[in-house]
């Protein structure tokens, strides 16, 4: 310890950002944050440390976990995505367009689900295709390759829509598949599966316990893709080391532009996957509203779990984190009491945090 | 001989390049004129200037940071803010016993005041905290909307003085049919009879500003100082310029114009809200960069910004007139700012 303290370029002692634990701690400030937060809240609010909230959380931010999951790809290669938030909206409106207008021919009830589904995610691929080949092909700045895209995406979205108008009539039982849980246990101990006990009594309702959203399972699963895709692939060394040093990747023979194109590509299927899942959650084809401002908090989320947006640096399971202190954020201060709104200059106020110590600690994961 | 046959090649394409803009502005016109001949006409012109005037104040907000080679997300929330600040700020000199105009004219020139606080923040931040623009400027604007929600509680503002809803939707000169021509106040006529109204006097308000820092840009060491920075920031350290405090100024710029926008929002719906120009962020980008601007910072002049904020003004006005719906805005604006990209790609020498 002695020798430590004397080795460190003639200064005395460390600093506690020094010390192994300082270092631990700042790089994972978020999910410090997200413990202090947890606690606080569990004291202030009552209703706040609860499983049933704990889950309502999970299943809220599936969409925003999804939409950071697609911006932390584009984000580690150096770009940015801003057209995931229409994209968003456009696979929702459009699935649920799809499946209003079959609905009312004969075909299943099954076959209405898929189709729709089918339709919305292939469709959601191309906006995607869209600004890979504008930022590759053409050498268009990924930020306005994809806010022009906003804006196409924003405009057919729209016209789906009838203007500013959710896309009623799709089947009830998505908003069943969206909103159930895997396991349901009733007042008298028997298990259930993926659906309610049919006979439970409205006054029994309470005392239904329910867990794991279903929800869940497709964060898991794209969490787990995802993840296995950027830490044990090539696929992942690729996309880390196009947005640490594009040159260098070039001359290391990856083929950057199709890389670049893929990348794009997967992030705005899997938000498309976010508005089919939101078309699920409420029954409803949802456009995005204007000021929604989705595809920033997917930024923020990224940037908060500790990605750069100079590209090259970025872990799946920040990002997890960074989703988490939003959702944590806004649910604690709705449980709370304290007006909602505060949840917008908190983001703004945690993201300079980010970055300030992004810039202090440049060398971390 | 084919040397110079080349050369006039080149150059023919390159001036069709340089002015590909106004070429699309005129077809568009056309365009407009043939589906809808009533398009054609001085009062649809100071239509698309009045519904513009936002477009164009904040495209000139986004031009100050973006020739720096930032960017200033927080344009459309600093404007919300701006509209119920100065609304709410309005009304309370009111409550004072203070006459409307004076209520209005001293809200307005304090809200000026106040909307220079954003921009002081993200410039400290980007500049000597060295944040990036992105990050720094979308924490403001969480910042800027959380407060305006605050600030409203989901209501939007209202009790305005009727003054203002006279002076954002009068215009600056008409002629009565016995051609008499009167400042400010719409004279009283016979039913029936038209009266000639020329200049709306948000869009004189929004261009008087426009050309004082048009000439700041082009004119001053100052403006000259923001295209070095954008153009090589450390050969604008190494050359003495001061940079820290002109990136502060510029992003201060941009949220005074932002703020210049809200108040003309609230003289021209006499209302306040947080979302008032949750929308436009798109629009502002859109018009600087198919007004020629490079996101690399370094280019850009804020004559052809306002012909690129015209370009979507005369979209989006255009469209309602013709009788299409909203959705088509969209997709063209998009479309535009993407093929001026594009454009500027292929000409790569059109803004030098």
């Amino acid at each position: 310890m002695m020798q430590k303290e004397h080795t460190a370029s003639g200064r005395t002692g460390l600093t506690f950002f020094e010390t192994p634990f300082g270092q631990f701690s700042a790089r994972n400030w978020a999910m410090f944050f997200l413990i202090i937060m947890v606690i606080i809240f569990s004291l202030t609010g009552s209703g706040f440390f609860d499983i049933t909230n704990f889950q309502n959380i999970i299943h809220l931010s599936t969409g925003t976990f999804l939409l950071a999951a697609a911006e932390t790809l584009v984000v580690i290669t150096g770009g940015i995505d801003l057209s995931i938030g229409y994209v968003y909206g456009l696979s929702s409106v459009l699935g649920a367009k799809v499946m209003q207008v079959l609905s009312s021919s004969n075909l299943s009830l099954a076959w209405v689900v898929v189709i729709g589904s089918a339709v919305a995610l292939c469709v959601a691929i191309l906006p995607g295709l869209g600004n890979g080949i504008l930022v590759t092909r053409f050498n268009v700045p990924p930020f306005i390759a994809t806010m022009g895209m906003w804006g196409i995406c924003n405009g057919v979205t729209l016209f789906f829509s009838d203007g500013f108008m959710p896309v009623m009539g799709a089947p009830s039982i998505i908003n069943d598949i969206g909103n159930s849980y895997f396991l349901y246990i009733d007042p008298s101990h028997n298990i259930r599966f993926f659906s309610k006990p049919p006979s439970i009594r409205i006054s029994e309702i309470r005392m239904l316990i329910r867990l794991i959203p279903n929800s869940f399972f497709l964060s898991l699963l794209v969490f787990i893709v995802i993840n296995f895709l950027l830490s044990r692939t090539k696929f992942g060394r690729h996309t880390y080391a196009i947005g640490g040093n594009k040159d260098a990747a070039l001359r290391s023979g990856i083929n950057v532009n199709k890389h670049l194109i893929m990348i794009y590509t997967i992030s705005s299927f899997i938000s498309g996957l976010a508005g089919l899942f939101n078309l699920f959650q409420t029954g409803i084809g949802n456009y995005t509203p204007s000021g929604a401002n989705y595809e920033l908090m997917a930024v923020a989320a990224v940037v908060i779990g500790g990605a750069s947006l100079t590209g090259g640096k970025g872990r799946l399971f920040g990002t997890v984190i960074g989703v988490l202190v939003l959702a944590v954020l806004e649910n604690g201060l709705q449980i709370a009491g304290i007006s909602a709104f505060y949840r917008y200059i908190g983001v703004g106020i945690l993201l300079i945090i980010a970055v300030i110590i992004d810039r202090a600690f440049p060398d971390f994961f | 001989m084919t040397q110079i046959a080349v050369n006039h090649k080149n150059l023919s394409a390159e001036t069709i390049g340089k002015n590909w803009i106004t070429l699309f502005l005129v077809i568009l016109v056309i365009v407009f004129s043939l589906i809808a001949p009533a398009f054609f006409s001085i009062d649809t012109l100071q239509l698309i200037l009045f519904n513009g005037t936002e477009v164009f104040l904040l495209g000139a907000a986004e031009l100050f940071v973006i020739i720096t080679g930032g960017i200033d997300l927080s344009v459309g929330f600093v404007m919300g803010f701006s509209t119920i600040m100065s609304s709410k700020l309005i009304v309370i000199f009111q409550g004072f016993g203070l006459p409307p105009f004076m209520s209005i004219l001293s809200g307005s020139l304090i809200m000026l005041v106040i909307g220079l606080l954003p921009g002081l923040v993200n410039g400290w931040l980007v500049a000597y905290l060295r944040v990036p623009a992105f990050i720094a400027t979308f924490s403001m604007l969480g910042i800027t909307h959380g407060i305006s929600e605050l600030m409203t509680q989901g209501v939007p503002t209202k009790n305005l003085p009727s003054l203002a809803g006279i002076i954002g939707n009068g215009s600056f000169l008409y002629i009565s049919p016995d051609r008499k021509i009167h400042f400010f106040t719409r004279p009283q006529v016979a039913r029936g009879q038209v009266v000639v109204s020329i200049l709306p006097n948000m869009v004189v308000f929004a261009f008087i500003f426009i050309l004082i820092f048009s000439f700041l840009l082009s004119k001053t060491k100052f403006g000259r100082h923001l295209y070095a920075i954008g153009g090589n920031i450390d050969a604008a350290i190494r050359s003495g310029i001061n940079v820290k405090k002109d990136l502060l100024k510029a992003y201060m710029i941009s949220s005074f114009f932002a703020s210049l926008a809200g108040i003309s929002y609230v003289m021209k719906y006499i209302t306040g809200k947080p979302d008032a120009g949750a929308d436009l962020l798109l629009d502002s980008i859109a018009a600087v960069v198919i007004g020629g601007a490079s996101m690399a910072g370094g280019s850009g002049t804020m004559g052809r910004t306002i012909l690129g904020a015209l370009v979507i003004a005369v979209v989006q006005t255009g469209l309602r007139i013709i009788g299409m719906q909203t959705f088509m805005t969209y997709i063209l604006v998009g479309s535009i700012l993407i093929i001026a990209v594009i454009l500027d790609q292929v000409f790569p020498n059109l803004n030098r």
